[in-house]
């Protein structure tokens, strides 16, 4: 078993941990703040991924640039969603009353759409395109210098923005809202704002975890929804809206994905992940990180 | 609600039941595939509000029962006589709701939406395995019964399903079960079961999933586990459960009605782009009738009718 | 990228007016189920694509030469099965029933072709199966339903051996999807590799939504085998590409079974794809076959500059010019096809080919190998456009 010694199986399971943290970060925000159940997710995963395919094949512009770009476009949509849809839907008691049903519904739609829209402007078509897949030595460690930039700039991004929103005033703000929503609006706290920069940043940040994955897999209209799921396994792990509770978790399930089918065996994998997922769930019903139950 | 109107709606019931039997005699092909389509997704739908409408515990894997009766159901195919197979996988899986409920059931509100997501991909990955250790990964089921038979078969449980939830919506047992979804904690200290109430539901909503998978799987001539536990059919109950609204029967026949024919007028007229026109449809629903159609309509006919008097 | 958003656009605007009738001619009305929505609809693009190609290079000779008695253009009906093989059944039961199509042709992949194969038979409609592939399709019953793939597993199971026996190799490692058609494989694989005195030094499997495959890798390293053979689709391909050349696999013989013969493959990889052997049997230049240049120079022309799929492009082209052949001999009647379908024999692009039973009889399965940037055929040596070669060191 010296195999678990490797430095080249912890970095792999380093990338594939960071992964799960970056996109599944935005996801714990806007649950967190809105209680919204964004089944949608992982569409904006894929749209960061076609705008990031979409810059490079037209200015040959490789991700590491265009991710901004992805971010920037992303949170747009998040602007656009809230100011469109949610600013109303949060203040409409009658869908307050079922919102984890109705956001479910809502967000499917949406997911729906926004696949579909996709599908019929680029077909399904795969995609893809060469970008940075020479090999970096580091020691004893190889890696592709695409998921060398996976892993650096997902845990610059993730652990910086778990360090923002836990010590700014903003995040502050932010996490006062995930703890109690009406007694931070008595201290007065702008819900209003906290809500649409929270779909702003979470969905900006997926869109920027996008573009980096544009590189390791095919670019599909249906590429999202994996992702989508992985975040939430991921979120509820760490306990919903808390974000270092997400991040340590995405960090975990990599380290168990990789280890674990290192030892059972790879046809174990989805097994292995789904099986202990639902294992702490039974024996934590609020997570590992959870702080028992949480206030509507 | 006086007696005879209560009869006469039996009548009613009944007639229309009979109407959708009798069609199986003449009815195209191509209808009958619609109808098979409508009823199934009466069936898993109202199964579904039993456990998930009635008590609040949202299951976003409802597919797993659906999978599991399928393939419990192909692994006897050709041992015992069809019909003889659909209620056993309906049995089989039916008991292991009951041997799986009771820890799963701890866990609530987003938790179990996403655990039970997670439960059916566990399932799936499991069978997915087991087939490919004997190299069984796709099972041609060939010879199956005509669609006329199938069809009838998906209309039993579809009225089965709707008299199910129509009697637990106003049992003893259903009132329990609205109360755990009001407030679980205050059932459980006023001396409600809640925990052998949930288990109940549970295995209740699986049972008919199980036999409408087994049918299916006829259907379509294969079994083969990434269709078999295709999430988007978890998904599709959701969606029409919610849609039609309500904890109660008519709730999902609306849903389900209404969703399955806009579905067919769509594909077949814009198959570009019928899909957008549903999501549209859906994010309009959730934004002005958060309640369902049911919901919705009982609110407008009460409004009308004190306008009327 | 611009006329597609064009072509989009238009489609929209088109549902708000009627679309006018397409041909004033009375053309042969072609049916059949496309995923283009769903779990496999990446994958449709390949079939439809080269259906469209056939449209325009039969529409642009005139249209079908229907049994020697003139010429009809071909209009196709095609619908999203959204990738449920019920959907299919009720698509082509609408298609035969009540849009009352002449001809059907094939959905996409192994199940749908199960899913359907009652209702062409009880229609009695004849259908060209492509894009299936399974051992259990021989268990079809023969009389409405043909299957052109030469990639059935034993088959491949057999040359795979013999191609591994005249590299002069001695051990392998075995990786595979659990999915059907990878896992079928190896059922066949295992039994050939060992009755041919290969050892087998490392075998593993994994499910379909694997994320990372470095464990596996380092334990092949480490086991040091003549060849890998990875039986995967295009994105469990990619981590194969990705995490082999990390970890240095440097095996002479690396097959990655689908995804280098798929265009967008190949734009991801590029030179690191040199030496690659892949599932596939035909190229443009592949000899004694019948408008292979034609097709992949229509295909590159209808869009802009992409290769076909080297797979599935060319088996759906195939069954597409086997329809063609056949009405050009007897004309539309149904029954007629059928038995021209079971006793003629046809030129492909695939080359010759004649049916026994519901199989393909002539085609052997073959093996590609990417040399230079382009795919070569290079097994069987009686249809290899080249020799094949060891994989070098990787280029980057």
């Amino acid at each position: 078993m010296d195999i678990l010694l490797s430095p080249q199986l912890l970095a792999a399971a380093l990338i594939t941990g960071v992964l799960y943290a970056l996109i599944s970060l935005g996801l714990n925000l806007i649950y967190g703040t809105m209680r919204l159940l964004n089944v949608a997710h992982g569409d904006l995963v894929m749209i960061g991924a076609y705008i990031a395919f979409i810059v490079f094949s037209l200015f040959n512009v490789g991700p590491l640039v265009s991710m901004f770009g992805a971010a920037v476009i992303c949170g747009g949509l998040g602007w656009f969603a809230y100011k469109s849809i949610f600013q109303n839907l949060l203040s409409n008691s009658q869908i307050l009353a079922r919102l984890e049903e109705n956001s479910l519904l809502l967000f499917f739609g949406i997911s729906v759409v926004v696949q579909n829209l996709v599908i019929l402007f680029f077909t399904a078509d795969r995609q893809g395109y060469e970008y940075l897949s020479a090999i970096v030595e580091i020691g004893d460690v190889r890696l592709t210098g695409a998921r060398l930039a996976v892993l650096i700039v997902g845990s610059v991004i993730s652990i910086a923005a778990v360090l923002y929103l836990r010590f700014s005033l903003f995040g502050l703000a932010m996490n006062a809202l995930i703890q109690n929503r009406d007694a931070s609006a008595v201290v007065g706290i702008n819900v209003d704002r906290v809500q649409m920069f929270s779909l702003i940043i979470g969905f900006g940040i997926t869109g920027l975890a996008g573009a980096l994955i544009s590189v390791l897999e095919p670019i599909t209209p249906v590429m999202g929804f994996p992702y989508t799921m992985s975040a939430f396994v991921v979120i509820i792990l760490g306990g919903l809206g808390n974000l270092w509770g997400g991040f340590l978790a995405g960090l975990l399930l990599g380290m168990l994905e990789i280890f674990g089918v290192a030892i059972t065996g790879p046809e174990w994998r989805s097994v292995l992940v789904y099986g202990i997922f639902i294992g702490i769930l039974i024996f934590r019903p609020q997570g590992l990180l959870g702080r028992g139950k949480i206030a509507r | 609600m006086n007696n005879s109107s209560n009869s006469l709606r039996f009548i009613g019931i009944g007639a229309v039941i009979a109407i959708f039997g009798g069609l199986s005699g003449f009815a195209s092909e191509y209808m009958l595939g619609i109808g098979f389509t409508l009823f199934m997704y009466i069936a898993l739908a109202q199964s579904w509000v039993i456990l998930s409408g009635m008590t609040g515990y949202i299951s976003l894997g409802h597919v797993v029962f659906f999978g599991s009766g399928a393939y419990v159901f192909v692994l006897m195919w050709g041992l015992v006589p069809v019909w003889l197979g659909v209620a056993l996988s309906g049995l089989v899986v039916g008991i292991g709701a009951l041997i799986i409920g009771y820890p799963v059931l701890r866990v609530r509100g987003p938790y179990f939406v996403i655990l039970s997501f997670g439960l059916a991909e566990l399932v799936k990955n499991l069978v997915l395995i087991n087939e490919a250790r004997m190299y069984m990964s796709l099972r041609p089921v060939f010879g199956a019964p005509s669609l006329a038979q199938l069809y009838i078969a998906m209309l039993v449980l579809a009225v089965a399903a709707t008299g199910l939830t129509y009697w637990v919506r106003r049992s003893r047992f259903g009132a329990g079960l609205r109360s755990i979804r009001e407030d679980e904690w205050a059932a459980e200290t006023i001396g409600i079961p809640v925990a052998r109430l949930k288990l109940i539901a549970f295995a209740l909503s699986g049972i008919v999933p199980a036999m409408v998978g087994a049918i299916f799987i006829m259907r379509s001539g294969i079994f083969q586990p990434g269709d078999a536990f295709n999430p988007i059919v978890s998904f599709t109950i959701v969606t029409m459960a919610i849609i039609g609204g309500s904890d109660d029967a008519p709730g999902p026949l609306l849903g389900v009605g209404f969703l399955v024919i806009l579905q067919e007028l769509l594909w077949a007229n814009w198959p570009e782009i019928y899909m957008i026109i549903l999501g549209i449809l859906l994010i309009s629903f959730v934004l002005f009738a958060p309640s369902g159609i049911y919901g919705w309509l009982s609110a407008n006919i009460s409004r009308s009718k004190k306008n009327a008097a | 990228m611009l006329k597609r958003l064009l072509t989009a656009s238009l489609v929209i605007v088109g549902m708000f007016g009627l679309l006018g009738p397409a041909h004033a001619a009375d053309p042969v009305k072609i049916g059949f189920s496309i995923p283009k929505t769903g779990l496999f609809a990446p994958a449709g693009p390949s079939q439809l694509n080269a259906y469209l190609v056939w449209q325009k290079m039969v529409n642009d000779k005139g249209g079908l030469d229907i049994g020697g008695k003139g010429r009809r253009k071909i209009e196709f009906v095609q619908y999203d099965d959204k990738s449920d093989p019920a959907q299919a059944v009720k698509i082509y039961e609408k298609l035969i029933t009540s849009d009352k199509v002449d001809l059907v042709m094939a959905p996409w992949g192994t199940q749908h072709h199960f899913a359907i194969a009652p209702v062409v038979e009880r229609h009695k409609f004849p259908l060209i199966g492509n894009t299936a592939a399974s051992v259990a399709l021989r268990k079809v019953k023969p009389g409405y339903l043909w299957f052109t793939t030469p990639m059935m597993p034993d088959n491949l199971a057999k040359e795979m051996t013999a191609m591994l026996k005249s590299r002069g190799v001695k051990s392998v490692a075995i990786m595979y999807n659990l999915l059907q058609f990878a896992s079928e494989n190896i059922q066949f694989l295992k039994p050939a590799l060992a009755k041919a005195g290969i050892t087998v030094k490392f075998e593993a499997k994994y499910p379909p939504d694997i994320k990372d495959m470095t464990g596996m890798l380092t334990k092949i390293k480490g086991a040091n085998p003549d060849a890998v053979l990875v039986h995967s689709y295009p994105g469990d391909s990619i981590l194969y590409m990705n995490q082999a050349r990390e970890v240095g696999i440097n095996a002479k013989t690396q097959y990655v079974m689908v995804g280098p013969a798929i265009g967008f493959f190949r734009g991801m990889f590029k030179s690191n794809l040199d030496g690659i052997v892949t599932m596939a049997a035909w190229t443009p230049g592949l000899k004694n076959t019948t408008g292979s240049q034609e097709f992949y120079n229509a295909y590159k022309k209808m869009f802009k500059g992409h290769e076909p799929d080297y797979l599935d492009s060319v088996e759906v082209f195939v069954s597409a010019q086997i329809l063609e052949q056949a009405i050009a001999k007897v004309g539309l009647n149904r029954e007629k096809i059928r038995q021209a379908v079971n006793t003629m024999t046809f030129d492909t692009i695939y080359g010759k080919i004649k049916f026994d039973g519901v199989q393909n009889s002539i085609t052997p399965a073959g093996f590609a190998q990417i040399q230079k940037g382009k795919i070569e055929v290079v097994w069987p040596k009686q249809r290899a456009t080249s020799a094949v070669v060891d994989k070098g060191a990787w280029a980057k």
